[in-house]
């Protein structure tokens, strides 16, 4: 317990005193996850959009693979996108392996289907008098998703906050794709899982109450969205 | 005269059920039509196909003689403007919504304000344009739908059930601002209702519309059972009829050619029944009475009448119509 509680003093101090390499830390892992959330955002909503206001051939089929992929362990993205990466994969001449980008990349695949699914849930639990009146007053495709975005923002929002939680708490991909590399690659979460290896305690906890206090601020954020 | 709708041949089906089954209709460019029909007739359906939100599975729709394809071009979108029957705004301002309804309509954005302006007057709401929308009463919102379908000034006003859960006086508002808009010239209106006097007192033309088909029929006084040689049984009445239709269900009593007497009559008619007088209101200029018997009948007779005949409401009157008044379909 005094171990515990000696830890967790610690921590504080370490938060406090700002210290420049848990910053660095933090400071890598928000850039990541942010760039990530806003690639898989601009893709995710006009698809999800796209989806939930058609029908076509072959779409309960691709709601099938999105509620799958949703719960794809990310290991197997960083899996997949490792061998991509790496110097003998077909994109190795890229040179993205353990660079921020293929942490991003990585980051932006797990949370696609996360986003979209959310979308499309956001377009379908709107008004159902939503789409009609909008075409019947002559909105069309593209006029007609800005419009819909518009009127569902607050759940869109939401998906987006959910996505950047899920990608600024993931370890698999960005342990194998970043490479866990000082002040370049080294986020939160492959910083708490290296340092607890090596005994440092204080330090992974310190990220911890960081990535909580992180994860408070995005839950007050998500029920202020509930709210309006 | 230049038809704004031209209808052939349409079948529409949902679910293995036919919605609308229209031969022909053609709706006359400046007319004010009204769908008449009872719940679940095809009003709302027919209302979507003019508005070509629906499309047929048979048959073709001619717009001002023009052919429309899958999708409607943008001036054809433009010369319809549509009113649902519980109409949607979205988040905003009164004006915001017709701001949003010119902006998707292509209305360059020097005219935006005179037009929402004009919108607004023609509803006699200009009062309202910075309320919010989620804060208007029922027959405000429906009246701001109308500024909003007629903003962008299309030749065409469709409107479904329009009347439907407004009091009088929000009613009477806004019977004013759909016969406004079908004063202008060339101006065409069609709406539903299943109120058969707001029809007569609003259009030009009815178009009556029972189980998805046009019928000529008056559906004033209508019963639903079955045909039994010369006798329509609707479970509660029999009829005595002179159609062989052996598939129809339905019936339909001309109220003008039922004759309400204070004691019974001795004719050659042969549908006579005694009832209750229920109800005596004026209607456009005429006495419509309600007499309960097994059935309700609706029976439309003159003021002069009304006082000659002398009669009070509870009164056992008889009423007696011929076979020939009787319409089954």
């Amino acid at each position: 317990m005094n171990y515990f509680t000696e830890s967790l003093l610690a921590a504080f101090r370490l938060i406090i005193s700002l210290d420049a390499d848990i910053f660095r830390i933090v400071l890598t892992s928000v850039f990541i996850s942010i760039t990530a959330t806003l690639i898989a955002a601009l893709l995710a909503i006009p698809a999800g959009v796209s989806m939930a206001l058609n029908s076509f051939t072959g779409k309960a089929t691709l709601q099938h693979l999105l509620n799958t992929l949703m719960s794809m362990p990310t290991v197997v993205i960083g899996l997949l996108l490792y061998g991509l990466f790496s110097r003998l994969g077909p994109l190795g001449h890229w040179g993205l392996l353990y660079t921020p980008t293929a942490v991003i990349i990585a980051e932006a695949i797990l949370i696609f289907p996360i986003m979209m699914n959310l979308t499309i849930s956001a377009v379908n639990s709107a008004d159902p008098r939503l789409i009609p009146t909008l075409i019947s007053l002559g909105a069309r495709s593209f006029t007609l998703t800005v419009h819909v975005v518009k009127a569902t923002r607050y759940p869109i929002l939401a998906a987006l906050i959910i996505g950047f939680g899920r990608a600024i708490g993931e370890v698999g991909a960005a342990m194998m794709l970043g490479g866990n590399i000082q002040g370049f690659t080294r986020t939160m979460t492959t910083a708490i899982a290296l340092e607890t290896s090596k005994g440092e305690f204080e330090l992974g906890l310190a990220l911890g109450l960081l990535l909580l206090m992180i994860a408070f601020a995005l839950n007050f954020a998500l029920s202020w969205l509930n709210k309006s | 005269m230049t038809s704004a709708y031209s209808l052939n041949n349409i079948k529409l089906e949902q679910q293995s059920k036919t919605i609308l089954d229209i031969p022909q209709l053609t709706i006359t460019s400046g007319q004010c039509v009204a769908l008449l029909g009872e719940n679940g007739a095809g009003k709302t359906s027919l209302i979507n196909l003019l508005a070509f939100t629906l499309h047929p599975q048979q048959g073709s729709i001619q717009l001002f003689d023009q052919p429309v394809n899958s999708k409607l071009t943008p001036n054809q979108r433009r010369r319809i403007g549509l009113v649902h029957q519980q109409p949607y705004l979205l988040p905003g301002t009164v004006a915001d919504n017709i701001r949003l309804a010119l902006s998707l309509q292509g209305v360059h954005q020097s005219q935006l304000s005179s037009l929402t302006q004009q919108a607004l007057k023609q509803v006699n709401l200009t009062d309202l344009a910075d309320q919010a929308a989620n804060t208007l009463s029922g027959g405000e919102l429906k009246r701001v739908a109308i500024a909003r379908a007629i903003a962008y000034q299309p030749d065409i006003l469709l409107l479904d059930e329009p009347f439907s859960h407004l009091d009088q006086r929000h009613m009477q508002q806004l019977e004013d601002s759909i016969t406004h808009f079908a004063q202008q010239a060339g101006k065409t209106v069609v709406f539903s209702t299943h109120d058969r006097f707001q029809a007569q007192a609003l259009a030009n033309k009815t178009v009556n519309l029972m189980a998805g088909k046009i019928t000529a029929a008056p559906l004033l006084n209508l019963y639903h059972g079955q045909l039994n040689e010369h006798y329509f049984d609707t479970g509660k009445m029999q009829f005595h009829v002179t159609s062989t239709l052996s598939h129809a269900r339905h019936l339909a009593v001309d109220p003008r050619e039922i004759i309400v007497s204070p004691q019974p009559l001795q004719s050659s008619m042969r549908n006579n029944f005694s009832g209750r007088l229920t109800l005596i209101a004026e209607e456009s200029n005429a006495i419509r009475l309600t007499i309960q018997c097994a059935e309700r009948f609706h029976v439309i007779i003159s003021p002069e009448a009304l006082i000659s005949l002398n009669l009070s409401l509870g009164n056992t009157v008889w009423l007696s119509f011929k076979s020939t008044a009787v319409t089954v379909f």
